[in-house]
């Protein structure tokens, strides 16, 4: 017999599917040949049984977080007008499904009614996601789900009309641990410190060994000097005592050092966010790739944050003139080039003023813009 | 302005979150609740979750696709009560900290017809693997690991960017073609064929206008499904299945965000072998990897070629590793570099 201490160490995990999924999806298994598309949202999934599964994508709120009450309508709606099933869609959208388009139609006005919109296939904004930042999380240095909030407002005709060349997705994360889903999509907004952070010498210590010990460990074996990438964090004496500190020119405000401890400030003036373009995820087109960096610095002005909000309405509008159809904004840079886009985007003489030092000298990060660009970019705008 | 809290719930380790203030007056506890493979529901279990939700907390969810999980807020002090009822309900609280993390797979064969292996088969293997769990279980890494599945190239389950060890399905060679339907789909205006020919990225495709023959030169395919998704059931992907497995993706590490590095072919009946190769993937970074170091800063570190060797990792289609020559003239090299660089000089000596 398992004593109650190993019963309680046994996890229990969801592998038993048919107990998860609907009838109609078990019975369908590997058997989909084809798919219709009907208008954004709605999709015809033709089983070779002759079967047909309809599915109805409707827009979470920011960082896909909603109350207990709303999912269950949810479900009551899955359960009226479905075949009682839904999917949480990896990007945090909910899928009804159902078995007519009649009811997928049904589906949409109810939710729509309930104030979800239903949308996000085709050239279409498929969504925006956003990490939790000051909802949960330690790191945070920019409120991501009200950046996602005031950006979605701006794209939402998108979402429910389409009307872009190609997909287009946003991720929006609070800080440069990228939790939104890193750089590899069409646009990525990611919160900068915008300058090296001060260390909390009250509470530092809780994160170092003990003074005494402190003094004959190892620099290298210090948890926080190990964490920092480029050195910034290192041991100096002062009289007989060993301290941390951070050398402010060699870092690159990567927030690794925050995420591991929470005795580093930094100073809401510098923050802000920087805007990555030109990345994706899967093997269309010119297969996958990373964004990269547009706007190094932006401010982020709560609660409208015009500037973030304007800076990629104008991407988005850049990519429509110009994309041919089908054409994600990853591929339309790479037929035209970076510096073409640069130059439609209007950034050329910014970009000839922020000129930084060749790849190989700087560090694998891209986040540092050199010493004073945030405050003389911020005067530029 | 949260910071790191602590929450104790007998022997469970992983899979929940503990928030406190700075100054310590307020605590939250969030459950990172493993969802099914493929994230679909019966309105039944959603419910029994939605209940769990307001009965043992603030009635809050979050729907963290990506991740492969659901995020329930719940009341500290009835933390080990919502672990029962979720235990209950066929599910558990999953993995958090250094261990191995959410495995995601897309949706594949339960509502995908593009599908080249079964996903949701391959991640519910892993979660049962006695040595997955344990380390599932119990931080025990120099950092987070995660593992996603993608049934085709079209990557939903991100297993290019967002994984340690991503399987994505594809096929070899060229697409295959149903030329009689094709046909029937460009004279019914369903199918423009100069488009089709354009949007391919790797230029394999011609058509023939005079025969009506379209041809797609295997080759050269990139796998970049842009026909197969316009003119499918007309192309589909190619009979000959593999798996694709990439390592060293990841989005937060020491180095910043990558895309992981493709180093070979599993076949797709050979998927519980994923498990295997996962083991020896994972065994030099466990054993060597600075703390806070992904897989894929590990491999930066090592270098790629090195990395397949100290794991012992031989697959079928292993690609050549090296990387892009250097573009500055001066660097400190080891004498065996040296050495392997003279070596092929000195071969080329005696030749006329
Ligand atoms: S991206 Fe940064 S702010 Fe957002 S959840 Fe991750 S660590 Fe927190
Ligand atoms: S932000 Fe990054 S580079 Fe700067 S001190 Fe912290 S860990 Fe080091
Ligand atoms: S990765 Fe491919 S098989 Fe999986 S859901 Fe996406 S399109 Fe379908």
């Amino acid at each position: 017999m398992t004593s109650p201490k190993a019963a309680r160490l046994q996890k229990v995990f969801p592998v038993e599917l048919e107990k998860f999924l609907p009838e109609k999806v078990l019975k369908n298994y590997g058997k989909w040949v084809d798919r219709k598309y009907h208008g954004y949202g709605i999709i015809e999934h033709i089983s070779e049984t002759g079967d047909r599964v309809f599915t109805v994508k409707v827009s979470m709120p920011p960082n896909a977080r909603i109350s207990a009450d709303t999912l269950e309508k949810f479900a009551d709606v899955a359960d009226k007008l479905g075949i009682g099933a839904v999917r949480v869609t990896m990007a945090g959208n909910l899928e009804i499904l159902t078995d007519s388009l009649d009811k997928a139609l049904k589906i949409k006005e109810e939710v729509e009614k309930m104030g979800f919109p239903v949308g996000g296939w085709g050239g279409a904004l498929w969504g925006i996601n956003s990490c939790t930042a000051y909802l949960t999380c330690t790191t945070a240095v920019v409120d991501s789900p009200s950046i996602t909030k005031a950006l979605g407002d701006a794209l939402a005709p998108y979402f429910s009309e389409g009307g872009l060349p190609a997909k287009l997705r946003v991720f929006v994360s609070g800080c440069p641990a990228l939790c939104a889903g890193g750089t590899a999509i069409d646009i990525a907004i990611v919160g900068q410190w915008g300058a090296p952070p001060r260390i909390r010498e009250d509470v530092i210590g809780m994160c170092l060994p003990p003074p005494k010990a402190l003094a004959k460990v190892k620099e290298a074996q210090i948890f926080l000097v190990q964490v920092c990438p480029t050195g910034a964090l290192s041991l100096r004496r002062e009289g007989d005592k060993v301290k941390l500190t951070l050398i402010g020119e060699k870092c690159i405000n990567c927030a690794r050092c925050k995420e591991n401890c929470d005795a580093f400030d930094y100073d809401p003036e510098d923050v802000g966010v920087a805007i990555l373009v030109g990345g994706k995820m899967s093997n269309t087109g010119g297969g996958a790739r990373l964004a990269r960096v547009l706007i190094p610095w932006l401010p982020a002005n709560p609660p409208r944050y015009e500037e973030i909000v304007a800076v990629v309405k104008h991407i988005v509008e850049v990519w429509k003139q110009h994309a041919n159809p089908g054409e994600r904004l990853a591929d339309f840079i790479d037929r035209v080039g970076w510096a073409k886009f640069i130059e439609l985007a209007g950034l050329q003489d910014i970009f000839n003023y922020y000129q930084q030092v060749p790849e190989f000298a700087r560090t694998f990060l891209h986040y540092r813009g050199m010493g004073e660009v945030p405050k003389r970019l911020r005067d530029a705008l | 302005m949260w910071a790191a809290g602590s929450a104790r719930i007998p022997y469970v380790y992983t899979g929940f979150i503990a928030r406190r203030t700075r100054d310590g007056t307020i605590s939250e506890l969030h459950f990172r609740v493993t969802q099914p493979s493929g994230y679909l529901y019966s309105t039944e279990k959603l419910r029994q979750l939605v209940d769990i939700a307001d009965k043992y907390g603030l009635g809050l969810i979050e729907l963290a696709g990506q991740q492969g999980q659901m995020i329930i807020s719940i009341k500290p002090e009835l933390a080990n009560e919502a672990i029962d009822a979720l235990r209950s309900i066929g599910t558990d609280v999953a993995a958090t900290g250094d261990s191995v993390r959410e495995l995601a797979a897309c949706i594949g064969p339960a509502l995908c017809e593009y599908a080249l292996y079964n996903t949701l088969e391959a991640r519910d293997k892993f979660y049962t693997h006695p040595k997955i769990y344990e380390w599932l279980s119990n931080q025990l890494f120099p950092f987070k690991f995660k593992a996603k599945f993608s049934g085709c190239p079209m990557d939903c389950a991100r297993a290019s960017h967002r994984a340690d060890v991503g399987f994505i399905g594809v096929w070899v060679g060229a697409p295959e073609v149903d030329l009689e339907l094709f046909r029937k789909k460009v004279e019914s205006g369903e199918l423009d064929v100069e488009k089709i020919v354009a949007r391919c990225p790797s230029g394999a495709i011609s058509w023939d206008k005079e025969k009506k023959e379209l041809k797609i030169d295997g080759s050269r395919c990139k796998k970049s499904m842009e026909c197969i998704r316009t003119a499918f059931p007309a192309i589909k992907p190619g009979k000959e299945r593999k798996v694709a497995v990439v390592v060293g993706g990841n989005v937060k590490g020491r180095f910043g965000p990558k895309l992981g590095w493709f180093i070979g072919y599993l076949n797709p009946d050979q998927i519980k072998d994923a498990v295997d190769l996962t083991f020896k993937v994972i065994a030099p970074w466990e054993a060597e990897a600075q703390p806070k170091y992904r897989l894929g800063d590990y491999i930066m570190q090592t270098g790629l070629d090195k990395f397949i060797e100290k794991a012992g990792i031989k697959l079928e289609g292993a690609p050549f590793t090296g990387k892009k020559p250097d573009e500055v003239p001066y660097a400190v090299l080891p004498k065996e570099v040296r050495e392997r660089f003279l070596m092929f000089a000195e071969k080329l000596k005696g030749r006329p």
